[in-house]
């Protein structure tokens, strides 16, 4: 047991150096600074402040490894940099010069943290004490501290290393630091350059592969041969006893060509079994070639992303300020809890999670907590609490998010996919609960009775979804009425290959991840149905939709000249959807590095990213989640389509705004937007007037300033809501009103989305009218 | 954003560009005051443009193009360049130059800034040379629209100067969009 301490103890001793030699730099480089004396005081006073700060670490740090004699004199050091702060203290070079020494004595202990320390050393740290301390004392006359110094202290300020000899032997390379900080471009740049090394591997691979099959024909060489032996052997027997009337009559020519044929025949034999026996050996040394470039490869990459692997802490320590944020403007108090945060995790997964956690903890504050009242009310703490957990699992990292509020309704998901329209209104009554909640990572699918900047678009699990599955992670979630909503992130820790399925469409080929591909299948044609239109296709007894992989990628409808008897599909499945999908051909599975598209492709329908495949070759990673909804999209105009353009067409022309608002400026700038946006906008000068116009004539959305004379907008609502005819017309109120109690009486009267002028911009609020009409 | 961009890549490029002015000054004769502004003049569908050397980072040989169904026509691939994609955007498009005429794009012209990086295709790269910012000529009638939306000027000699930082700027030539 107490070896395994003092293990430890050494481990921490070797952290704690490399640690405090980074405070020491630090000190140093900011007492040079001020030496320099060339900065304004407010620069000057940051200089002081962090070296100040410094040695305060540096204290905590001695203190966390036992090293208490150290202490004092960081003690003391803390001291003098206090005063300094306090500018009580005049900046001679001789106060460097102590200061400088102070520094060198420690950066010697430190390196030697743990071994035995010397009397003299003991001595020497004493002294050096004192000396600060008289500075510190003596702060109007230090001139005089250091004049007399030097027979204070009689040894040489700092001892030769040779005092240190057993020290010497414990630390390896004591004048070198033991960690570099390097800027992370570079170490991307190296991170990328040995991602590329995949690419030799993969193309290694295939070599060998192709060596294989080159191979693998010597067989057919060989058993042609052997058929024609007993020939040749007959031809040589035969030409032994041949004929000797034949052989006067000129035929020693004949069977000198003969023997020579048969000679040949002999020596190419003999020949090309030579060239293969090359040709194995050659194959087995690429066999061993590609096993160790392969491994090679694979360790590089694997210690290259190491290098690259930062703590949770990064990313969530922003979390206690959003949520901060959000209880301001939503009236809720919050508590966030944090643990796990020192877990390490590859920076690119970091990046792409700060998105989604975003997403989850606004979710949670926004649709999870209840306001005060209403959980006091339940009988719980008004102080709502969300829980961030980061937990390792097997290979992976289990990123929780936990809120104790009012749970998901099933019944508003229920209702919301019913208005989404995705699925048969038989379907979603089947759904069971846990498919149910599946549904809320769909785009679209909302909750929240009314759409505000934050929250209600129904879009932030849709990306928390997309980001988690786009670096190879699992989301779910459970919840349970009136104890909270926990959402599960499984994440991987360092982008990591991951196996995808390799089809060809026409003459490209795409690369599907085969975590959401099911299964792969030929089928006959005739296995194909029609139904409602649509082409299905009965798969282990359940019929799937069956989709062109070619259309739904909007591509020309693939010439494939080798019209097979048997169409080639895939049945891709996320969490709510199976769909089958009918390519050109199966190439196989292959091994996928994923790469972004570049900022120039923010992002792109149907792609997720691309790939590098085996022969060089960059090949599209295709979005899985995307072409389910595609392919759901394209299925509801295929079989009527002439109607569909139709009414497309149709509702295009007449989808109308009616604006009302007060203030002409506003009105003209809404109406300019809105028809610069395609939308015939007429305007109304206040909520009466705006009641008037919507009883007289046909509009698709209202538009409405909240205080307006005459008639204001909530009531214009509550006017809107009470009218038969107009009862589901959709309303947007725009206003200058960001309260919590204007939003929740927006939501009283029926509004079906508000924005705050504040963050009003003409992109909002077109995204907002496309989404409701 | 773009975190392979080091923060002082705004600066270093200044800096580049200063020093890059410098050195294509001309000896004394020419005129001392007269700025150069430096380019990499290219081919395009038989006419010639520039563009400001500040924003070209890599002139590549074009190959191993990628097509990308689901993008705008003025998304021609994209491609591998030392372990990233780069994303090759079709001037053409932009300029309403005949896509189909005796156009051979070999050539790949890789722009850069802070916050964006794609590159564009060219018939061929013609090489770099410094231009007196003030032979510059504003505009010319026959170069409408979009085309002169990115023009920074126009020489006598008729060489098309192309403005980088709006090219690269411009929001139109960003592809974010779902299903």
């Amino acid at each position: 047991m107490a070896g395994k301490d003092d293990e430890f103890l050494k481990r921490l001793l070797v952290t704690f150096a490399v640690e405090a030699q980074e405070h020491l730099q630090g000190i140093c480089s900011g007492l040079l600074r001020l030496e320099q004396d060339k900065d304004t005081a407010e620069a000057r006073a940051e200089l002081v402040e962090t070296v100040f700060r410094e040695a305060h670490s540096l204290k905590g740090a001695a203190r966390a490894v036992n090293l208490t004699q150290v202490e004092a004199l960081c003690q003391a050091l803390e001291s003098v940099f206090a005063a300094l702060k306090r500018d009580e203290l005049s900046l001679s070079v001789a106060f460097f010069d102590l200061l400088q020494e102070v520094l060198d004595y420690l950066g010697v202990v430190f390196l030697n943290a743990g071994a035995e320390r010397t009397q003299i050393d003991k001595l020497l740290q004493r002294q050096l004490v004192s000396r600060l301390e008289g500075v510190v004392k003596n702060e109007t006359a230090p001139k005089e501290i250091f004049h007399s110094s030097p027979s204070v202290a009689p040894l040489p300020s700092v001892p030769p290393r040779s005092e240190f000899p057993e020290a010497e032997v414990t630390n390896v390379s004591p004048l070198l630091p033991e960690t570099i900080r390097v800027a992370t471009h570079r170490l991307i740049s190296v991170l990328l350059q040995t991602e590329e090394m995949l690419g030799a591997k993969l193309s290694s691979a295939e070599r060998l592969l192709h060596m294989r099959s080159t191979s693998a024909v010597m067989g057919d060489w060989r058993r042609e041969w052997s058929k024609i032996v007993p020939v040749v052997q007959e031809c040589r027997n035969s030409r032994n006893g041949v004929d000797p009337r034949e052989h006067a009559r000129g035929g020693r020519e004949k069977r000198s060509a003969l023997t020579k044929l048969l000679d040949f025949l002999d020596w190419n034999c003999d020949f090309i079994k030579t060239v293969e026996a090359r040709f194995v050996a050659q194959l087995k040394t690429t066999e061993k070639d590609d096993r160790v470039l392969g491994g090679m490869v694979t360790n590089l990459l694997d210690e290259m992303k190491k290098v690259l692997m930062i703590p949770f802490s990064s990313l969530l320590e922003i979390l206690p300020k959003i949520a901060r944020d959000l209880s301001r403007e939503n009236g809720k108090k919050i508590n966030v809890i944090i643990s796990g945060e020192e877990i390490e995790i590859d920076r690119r997964i970091l990046e792409e999670m700060k998105d989604p956690l975003v997403h989850l903890v606004r979710n949670c504050v926004d649709h999870g907590l209840e306001s005060p009242d209403e959980r006091l009310a339940k009988g719980k703490p008004p102080q709502g609490t969300i829980t961030v957990t980061v937990a390792p699992r097997d290979n992976m990292v289990e990123l929780t998010v936990m809120d104790d509020g009012r749970g998901i309704s099933l019944a508003n998901v229920r209702s919301a996919v019913l208005k989404l329209g995705n699925l048969p209104v038989e379907r979603v009554m089947e759904l069971s609960h846990q498919e149910l909640l599946a549904q809320i990572f769909q785009s679209g699918i909302t909750t929240s009775p009314i759409l505000t900047e934050i929250s209600g678009r129904g879009l932030g699990l849709a990306i928390v979804r997309e980001k988690v599955g786009k670096i190879g992670g699992t989301v779910n979630v459970a919840s349970t009425p009136d104890f909270g909503t926990t959402f599960r992130m499984l994440l991987p820790l360092t982008v990591a290959t991951f196996r995808g399925v390799l089809v060809r469409v026409g003459e490209r080929q795409f690369v599907l991840p085969a975590m959401y591909v099911e299964r792969v299948l030929r089928a006959f044609p005739e296995e194909i149905r029609n139904v409602e239109n649509r082409r299905t296709i009965c798969i282990a007894g359940v019929p799937l939709s069956l989709a062109s992989l070619a259309s739904v990628l909007e591509l020309p409808p693939p010439a494939d000249k080798e019209v097979s008897a048997q169409l080639q599909i895939v049945v891709l499945n996320s969490t709510e959807m199976r769909i089958a999908f009918q390519v050109s051909e199966v190439l196989g599975e292959c091994e996928v590095l994923h790469k972004g598209l570049g900022p120039q492709l923010s992002r792109v329908r149907n792609i997720a990213g691309a790939t590098l495949l085996g022969n060089g070759h960059v090949a599209p990673i295709l979005n899985v989640i995307d072409l389910l909804a595609s392919a759901i999209k394209m299925s509801a105009f295929t079989g009527r389509q002439e109607e569909t353009v139709d009414s497309l067409s149709a509702v295009a022309e007449i989808r109308s705004i009616l604006v009302a608002e007060d203030s002409i400026t506003t009105r003209t700038l809404l109406k300019n937007i809105l028809e610069s946006a395609g939308y015939r906008v007429s305007t109304a000068v206040d909520g009466m007037d705006a009641l008037t116009k919507l009883k007289s004539d046909r509009f698709d959305i209202v538009v409405s300033d909240v205080e307006m004379p005459r008639m204001n907008g909530f009531d214009l609502t509550a006017g809107i809501r009470a009218d038969k005819n107009l009862k589901d017309l959709p309303v947007v109120l725009v206003t200058a009103l960001a309260s919590r109690e204007d939003r929740e009486r927006g939501i009283d009267v029926g509004a079906d989305a508000y924005i705050v002028k504040g963050s009003f911009d003409q992109s909002n609020l077109l995204e907002v009218l496309q989404k409701l009409i | 954003m773009n975190a392979i961009t080091p923060p002082g890549e705004a600066k270093r490029q200044r800096i580049f560009r200063e020093r890059a002015e410098l050195l294509a000054r001309e000896p004394e004769q020419h005129g001392a005051e007269e700025e150069l502004l430096d380019v990499v003049e290219f081919l395009l569908s038989g006419e010639q443009y520039a563009i400001e050397s500040v924003y070209v980072t890599a002139v590549h040989s074009l190959k191993d193009l990628t097509q990308l169904p689901c993008t705008p026509p003025f998304v021609l691939g994209v491609m591998n360049m030392r372990g990233k994609i780069l994303s090759v955007v079709d001037l053409r498009v932009f300029f309403e130059l005949p896509r189909r005429a005796l156009s051979d794009l070999n050539m790949l012209i890789v722009l850069q800034n802070d916050t964006m990086t794609f590159a564009i295709p060219a018939d061929g790269i013609v090489g770099t040379r410094g231009i007196p910012r003030a032979s510059l000529l504003a505009t010319l009638p026959t170069l409408t629209g979009i085309r002169g939306e990115y023009l920074l000027g126009i020489t006598p000699q008729r060489l098309v100067v192309l403005d980088g930082c709006k090219l690269l700027g411009d929001s139109r030539m960003v592809v974010h969009e779902e299903v």
